[in-house]
């Protein structure tokens, strides 16, 4: 509940006059929306709404976002059910339906709907069933699809309120009727060009009823004079109208456009397919055709778009489409003025150097921005400004038009301020708006527009007034004129200033510095537009626009809070307070000379703007209207006016009559007549509320068109890429053209040569065929000839085949007989060996024969005494040879014994070799062995040398002393005793040894020479001659021979030094056996030949025996055989003397032998 | 292969380990297997790798030629040997030159004089320079060698062979040693040419005496073990290695006195190092001696 309170309080607060105070409330609630879900708050905010008709509320409520669109359609839904909100809440409705919410497609959906069609239906209040249809045609495009379920609705409602213009039940206003006939009217377009079929047959069905005749007659057919037949009707079928499916591919402004193609209606139309309206028009009015294909501003648009495409673009689209829209939209009084706010978009520097920004889509504009599209006429303004002023003293809430003009002078827009204008849709302060740019553009562009149209109003006022068929007068006239002439006048003046200081508009508005763009968007489009609707006003109601642009003064004053005594007041003031030098001046003379027919004071400034195609259309659009302005009349009597041109005239002249009204006013009487205007005044708010209404689906309209001209732009400027795309394609043709060419005529010359090569290849052919056919036949006769050497070759073989089985017998022939004749000769050879031995044993035959008979002769010659001694002499013979062949056997045997005793020798000699290397190896190693000993020994000696050497000094010193002392007898005393000393203390020393000594030698010189070997180690006596006696000797010359045991000592010596010699033995020397190299030397060979050389022992000493036998036997043979053996024979027994030095082997061996 | 065989596998890697001397030992007893000893074999043996001690004296004998290279003829000739020694003792006892109370290093010198025949006419007269080396080098071989016997003939042997074998490589060593420093340690060179202490160095200790007395006889016996296997370079770097391991305290002296004087008495304790480094760095500069196994 709290929270509830809140609301209230905030929603309070939403109205404060603090702009800040306004944003923070507008951003809480917003923020609450958004957290909230409930539809609390949306109702809370509907029903202040409708309460307060708060403008901040509005703009929340059309801002309102997906979750709570439903909340908010229920509580339409439900307010429409109420007779007594049912207004405001449809105007509501309108307000969020021309939006174009993002749940825009719900709507179909919507309970809202079938209501609303009910409430069309049944409702009988004009108003709002003005307002209702209105926000059902702005909702059509939106949901085609539903045209399925509520068609029927839609066409009842149509026939109702077509009935409804003429019936008129109740009593319902004139006035009224007008706003209900222009929205029927736009109904009519919008069914028939949404579903023409449909609605055809429909209308076909209801006004073939007799009582609906009178009213097909007087209201629906005028409405079908102003459209074409629809192409749908043609192809399309009813079914296909409901089709979703077409309508899928199309967008709310699609929609749109496609309504506003079939109409013929200039104010309605649509050109963009450049037919239609155009034909119309120039049917009507040649001229005008001319101006449109040939107008300054189809070129300055062209101009335009060459310097920045975009703006260029959707000007030139503008130029058309936007056509339509402006007369209904009260714009077309602006006619007259229409050149100047082009001209001032064409004069702004920004334009001319091509800086303008381009035009953002209206789409994307918010709602309050868009206004000032459908107010672009500067016209209007200027007049409603006057009065709208007093009406809203400081900004009650206009949502919007604070925005506008805070923009408007922000961006210099070249937009003339007096499009910006807003007074359509409350009639209250925006108006004042739309000045201020004015200040902001400068003194020169601008105002002399603004003087302008301001300057022409009057007369167009007292123009049209004059041609209107309504009760004023020319007196009237020119009094509202000249009125009007002040008004403008001191409108404009307080404009400047106002604009140009921070008037509390632009305090309010926002922050908009963002909306530039669309200033400037809108100021193009609305320059754009203009042309349009001074083609149109100027060729049908070039008269009534002016009153239509009057209009929004009435309802603005009759609606404002502020009385007209008020406005009074701030006329008067305004028209004292500031006469600005400015061109507001002008505007008065202007309209004058305007009148007059003169070209206009500003021409020049077209002449610099467009310097060729300005001035040509300014001077004929002059004349146009002189010629206008002289045959109205005439243009009166034009067969059709459509309900939007008559609603137009009436707005003008209900602007009129509340001007005269304001006129006729004075102040005291104002507060005092008030009630009396009461009724007038409701009606005139209800009026202004249908206005308005209006207003905004024009706007809407307007919007659509403009996202529409986005699209267009966009795909023309597709098709212009397409284009030059084209062009270079075309150009890449050309060259690929010139190409091909090229490669045909080579290909021609390639062809040629190819036929030449074919030609040159075929004679080839030709020849090489032949030479074929040739070699062919001859290889042919070649096979023929082959084949016969073939069975030739054959029979050859068979013949060469038989002939060798033929050799091969032969061959067998020949071998037999060889065979044979080997033998043969063989036995011939036999034969002739027997022969010649024959022939042999003949001849010894005959030769024993012979001797036969010589011993024969011989014996019996000597026969008495031979036989004795032959028979001796044979049996000595006899016995002789059997000697001699035993002998020989013998022989022959010992030959064989010495043979195997050679062998034997020599493998002994082998072995013996053997021996005698590892006898040498062994010698040297003994021999490095003894040297070791040896030099130790010699070091002894050598050190024993150096002692007696030292003993000798000693023993020297010490006589030396002995003599030197003089007393040597006493001397000689201590000498021997010294001496004694000595001597004893050598014999406990050498006591043994010397024993020893003295035994060895007796023994060495008995054996003398024998053996010198057999003695024991520790005493070695030399063998190389030197005798004991010779050694002692020698030592006994070495000592003194005064002192004995020197002599001792010296024979000790001895022995030593005759060690080495005895240690040295030749190789050929015969070592003892009980030495030490004897020794060794037997362990030696025991262990390696020991058992080889007593086998052999044994076979030697077997054969020795043998020849020993036969030695005695046969002493011839003797010389031969025994020769080496006999020869070691004398050595052995040598050997045997000296037997115990069997040291070696062969030592042994000889001795067996022997 | 038997040898390989029996040797350790691991030997290979015991080396880039740093365990030194686990396999010399076996290869060391594998080489004096051998019936007549390869003293060539010994000899790079000895050079490459430090003789276990128990077997330093053997090796050292056959070495120097005191013992031949047969087993057989060890016991006989080392009798030879003792008699020599006891005779030549005796000699010199009856000469009145030693007597018990003689010091033994003494005796030996004595000896040694009596052997080569330089014996003085008196005991009292001064001792020659070469007599001093005798002595130092004696009194370190008595440090390292127990029987008294092998310690004379060892001591005997090695001065024989520092008189013979090192006559002409001896008095190269210094200049050796300055171009061995110089290539180490540049700066220190200069440093001594400065204090003109190059020519003042105790070359005498060093290469004479072979550091006996120098250097503490744990250490001096791996050194000797080199000399007395044939290399006398040995010296050089053990010098070197010396001067590189004092070098702070060497670059801080700058007189050439005060320098000799140090490093006459350079302190004892890193010795051990000194001569390891020092066989490095000879095997670094005249390359490991192939074992010609």
């Amino acid at each position: 509940m709290a929270q509830l309170a809140n609301i209230g309080e905030l929603l309070s607060m939403l109205d404060s006059p603090t702009l800040g105070v306004r944003d923070d409330v507008t951003t809480i609630f917003k923020e609450s929306l958004n957290s909230e879900r409930g539809p609390m708050l949306v109702n809370t905010l509907v029903d202040y709404y409708l309460e307060t008709n708060s403008q901040p509320v509005l703009h929340i409520l059309t801002t309102l976002q997906e979750p709570h669109d439903k909340h908010l359609l229920d509580k339409i839904n439900e307010y429409v059910g109420k007779a007594a909100t049912r207004l405001s809440i449809l105007s509501l409705l309108g307000h969020v339906v021309r939006l174009q919410p993002s749940w825009k497609h719900k709507l179909s959906q919507a309970p809202l709907l079938p209501s609303l069609l009910k409430c069309l239906k049944m409702d009988t209040d004009v108003v709002v069933l003005t307002t209702g249809v209105l926000v059902l045609i702005t909702m059509l495009p939106m949901i085609p699809q539903s045209g399925k379920q509520h068609l029927l609705d839609f066409f009842d409602i149509f026939g109702r309120l077509s009935s409804w213009c003429l019936k008129k039940p109740g009593h319902v206003t004139e006035v009224y009727l007008v706003h209900l006939h222009a929205s029927v009217y736009a109904l009519f377009h919008r069914l028939y060009g949404m579903y023409p079929c449909n609605f055809v047959s429909f209308l076909r069905s209801h006004y073939s009823m007799k009582e609906n005749v009178e009213t097909f007659e007087e209201v629906v057919k005028p409405m079908m004079e102003h459209v074409r037949i629809h192409p749908e009707l043609v192809t399309g079928s009813k079914d296909h109208e409901l089709d979703p499916r077409r309508w899928k591919t199309l967008e709310t402004h699609d929609v749109v456009i496609e309504c506003a193609k079939i109409s013929l209606d200039p104010t309605e139309a649509s050109y963009e397919d450049g037919y239609s309206v155009s034909h119309q028009l120039s049917a009507c009015l040649p001229h005008r055709s001319a101006d449109v294909t040939t107008s300054p501003y189809v070129d300055t648009q062209n101009s335009y778009g060459g310097a920045t495409s975009t703006p260029s673009s959707t000007s030139r689209l503008m130029l058309f489409s936007p056509a339509g829209q402006l007369p209904q939209s009260l714009s077309s009084p602006s006619t007259r003025l229409l050149p100047e706010p082009l001209q001032a978009t064409l004069w702004s520097p920004s334009m001319v150097c091509g800086m303008t920004t381009p035009p953002t889509s209206p789409g994307n504009v918010p709602p309050d921005l868009s206004h000032p599209y459908s107010k672009a006429f500067g016209t209007t303004g200027g007049k409603g400004t006057p009065l709208g002023t007093p009406a809203t003293s400081p900004p009650p809430a206009p949502p919007c038009p604070p925005d506008d003009c805070v923009h408007g002078p922000a961006s210099q827009a070249t937009a003339a301020p007096t499009r910006k204008e807003e007074r359509a849709d409350s009639s209250r302060p925006h108006l004042q708006r739309q000045q201020y740019p004015l200040n902001d553009r400068g003194l020169e562009d601008l105002p002399p527009s603004k003087s302008v149209t301001l300057g022409n109003l009057p007369y167009f006022l007292g123009d049209l007034a004059s041609e209107e068929d309504s009760i004023e007068k020319d007196k009237e006239e020119a009094a509202i004129s000249k009125e009007l002439s002040e008004i403008t006048t001191a409108e404009a003046d307080p404009v400047v200033p106002r604009g140009g200081f921070d008037s509390p508009f632009y305090r309010d508005s926002l922050s908009g510095s963002q909306r530039k763009t669309h200033w400037t968007a809108s100021g193009t489009q609305g320059s754009s537009v203009n042309p349009e609707t001074l083609h149109s006003s100027l060729d049908k109601h070039g008269p009534d626009t002016p009153k239509q642009a009057f209009t929004p003064i009435d309802p603005p004053s009759g609606s404002a809070d502020a009385s007209p005594a008020g406005d009074r007041d701030r006329q008067t003031s305004l028209e004292t307070s500031i006469l600005t030098p400015s061109p507001c001046k002008i505007p008065p003379q202007r309209g004058v000379s305007f009148g007059s027919g003169q070209p206009p004071p500003y021409d020049h400034l077209f002449e610099v703007a467009l310097p060729k195609t300005a001035c040509h259309f300014v001077s004929k659009k002059t004349e146009e209207l002189l010629k206008k302005v002289k045959g109205n009349p005439e243009e009166d009597c034009a067969p059709s006016t459509s309900p939007m041109e008559v609603l137009d005239r009436l707005i003008e002249q209900g602007a009129d009559a509340h001007s005269k009204e304001l006129s006729k006013l004075s102040l005291p009487s104002k507060s005092v007549d008030w009630t009396h205007f009461g009724d007038e005044i409701r009606t005139l708010r209800d009026q202004l509320l249908l206005l308005h209404n209006q207003l905004l689906y024009e706007r809407f309209k307007r919007q659509q068109h403009a996202l529409r001209n986005r699209r267009l732009l966009r795909k023309v400027i597709r098709a212009a890429a397409l284009e030059e795309h084209n062009a270079a394609m075309k150009d890449q043709l050309k060259l690929q053209e010139e190409d091909i060419k090229m490669w045909k005529v080579s290909l021609q010359k390639e062809q040629t040569r190819y036929s030449q090569l074919q030609e040159q290849h075929d004679t080839m052919v030709t020849q090489l065929h032949s030479q074929i056919r040739q070699l062919q036949h001859d290889r042919e006769e070649f096979y023929n000839q082959s084949q016969e050497l073939q069975t030739k070759l054959e029979d050859c073989r068979n013949m060469i085949a038989e002939l060798r089985a033929e050799l091969k017998k032969a061959n067998y022939k020949v071998c037999h007989t060889e065979l044979l004749l080997s033998q043969v000769s063989q036995k011939l050879s036999n034969s002739e060996s027997v022969q010649q031995q024959m022939e042999f044993l003949n001849r010894q035959l005959l030769v024993l024969g012979e001797v036969n008979e010589l011993y024969l002769e011989q014996l019996q010659s000597k026969h008495p005494d031979t036989t004795k001694e032959v028979e001796m002499m044979k049996t000595a013979y006899r016995k002789e040879l059997e000697k001699n062949r035993s002998h020989l056997l013998q022989q022959n045997q010992r030959l064989e014994a010495s043979q195997k005793r050679v062998v034997e020798l020599e493998s002994l000699l082998a072995k013996k070799d053997h021996l005698l290397l590892e006898q040498k190896k062994y010698l040297e190693d003994v021999k490095s062995q003894a040297s070791g000993q040896l030099q130790a020994a010699e070091n002894r000696y050598e050190a024993q040398k150096k002692i007696t050497r030292v003993l000798e000094l000693e023993i020297l010193d010490l006589y030396g002393r002995l003599e030197k002392d003089g007393r040597l007898r006493k001397l000689e005393e201590d000498k021997a005793e010294t001496a004694e000393a000595a001597e004893e203390r050598l014999d406990c020393c050498s006591d043994g040894c010397s024993d020893s000594l003295i035994g060895h030698n007796e023994e060495a010189s008995g054996h003398n020479g024998e053996t010198r070997t057999s003695r024991p180690s520790g005493t070695r006596v030399s063998c190389g001659g030197r005798s004991t006696g010779g050694s002692s000797s020698s030592s006994s010359e070495l000592s003194t021979p005064e002192k004995p045991p020197s002599q001792r000592f010296s024979s000790r010596w001895e022995t030593t030094v005759g060690e080495p010699s005895s240690s040295i033995p030749t190789v050929g020397s015969l070592p003892s056996s009980k030495s030490f190299l004897g020794m060794k030397a037997r362990e030696l060979f025991r262990n390696k030949s020991e058992s080889q050389c007593d086998e052999d022992g044994v076979t030697s000493s077997s054969l020795s025996e043998t020849l020993k036998t036969e030695l005695g036997k046969d002493s011839g043979v003797e010389n031969k055989t025994p020769f080496n053996l006999e020869a070691s024979h004398p050595s052995s027994p040598n050997s045997d003397s000296v037997g115990q030095l069997h040291i070696m082997d062969y030592n042994e061996t000889h001795h067996e032998h022997s | 292969m038997t040898d390989d065989s029996q040797r350790n596998f691991r030997s290979v890697y015991y080396e880039k380990v740093g365990f030194r001397g686990v396999e010399e030992k076996k290869s060391l007893e594998i080489l004096l297997k051998d019936d007549p000893l390869d003293i060539e074999k010994l000899c790079t043996f000895s050079q490459r790798f430090p003789l276990p001690s128990m077997y330093r004296a053997l090796v050292w004998k056959v070495l120097l030629g005191i013992l031949p290279p047969h087993h057989d003829s060890h016991a006989k000739v080392m009798a030879y040997r003792k008699d020599q020694y006891s005779d030549v003792l005796h000699a010199l006892m009856v000469v009145r030159f030693v007597n018990d109370a003689t010091p033994q290093v003494e005796v030996y010198l004595r000896m040694y004089q009596l052997e080569s025949g330089k014996l003085p006419r008196s005991p009292s007269f001064p001792l020659e320079p070469e007599d001093d080396v005798f002595l130092a080098i004696a009194k370190a071989m008595d440090e390292m060698v127990e029987d008294s016997v092998d310690c004379y003939w060892v001591t005997r042997c090695f001065v024989k062979q520092l008189n013979s074998k090192f006559r002409d490589s001896l008095p190269q060593l210094p200049k050796a040693f300055e171009q061995y420093l110089n290539l180490e340690d540049s700066r220190l060179l200069s440093h001594l040419k400065a204090c003109s202490a190059v020519s003042k160095l105790p070359y005498d200790l060093w290469f004479k005496r072979c550091f006996a007395g120098c250097l503490p006889e744990s250490s001096l016996q791996r050194v000797w073990d080199k000399v007395v296997s044939g290399s006398c370079k040995i010296l050089v770097f053990v010098a070197v290695e010396i001067l590189l391991t004092f070098k702070m305290k060497v670059m801080a002296l700058n007189s050439a006195e005060k320098i000799t004087k140090f490093l006459e008495n350079i302190p004892q304790d890193s010795s051990d190092a000194i001569v390891s480094k020092a066989i490095d760095l000879w095997h670094k500069h005249c390359g490991t001696p192939v074992h010609s196994a």
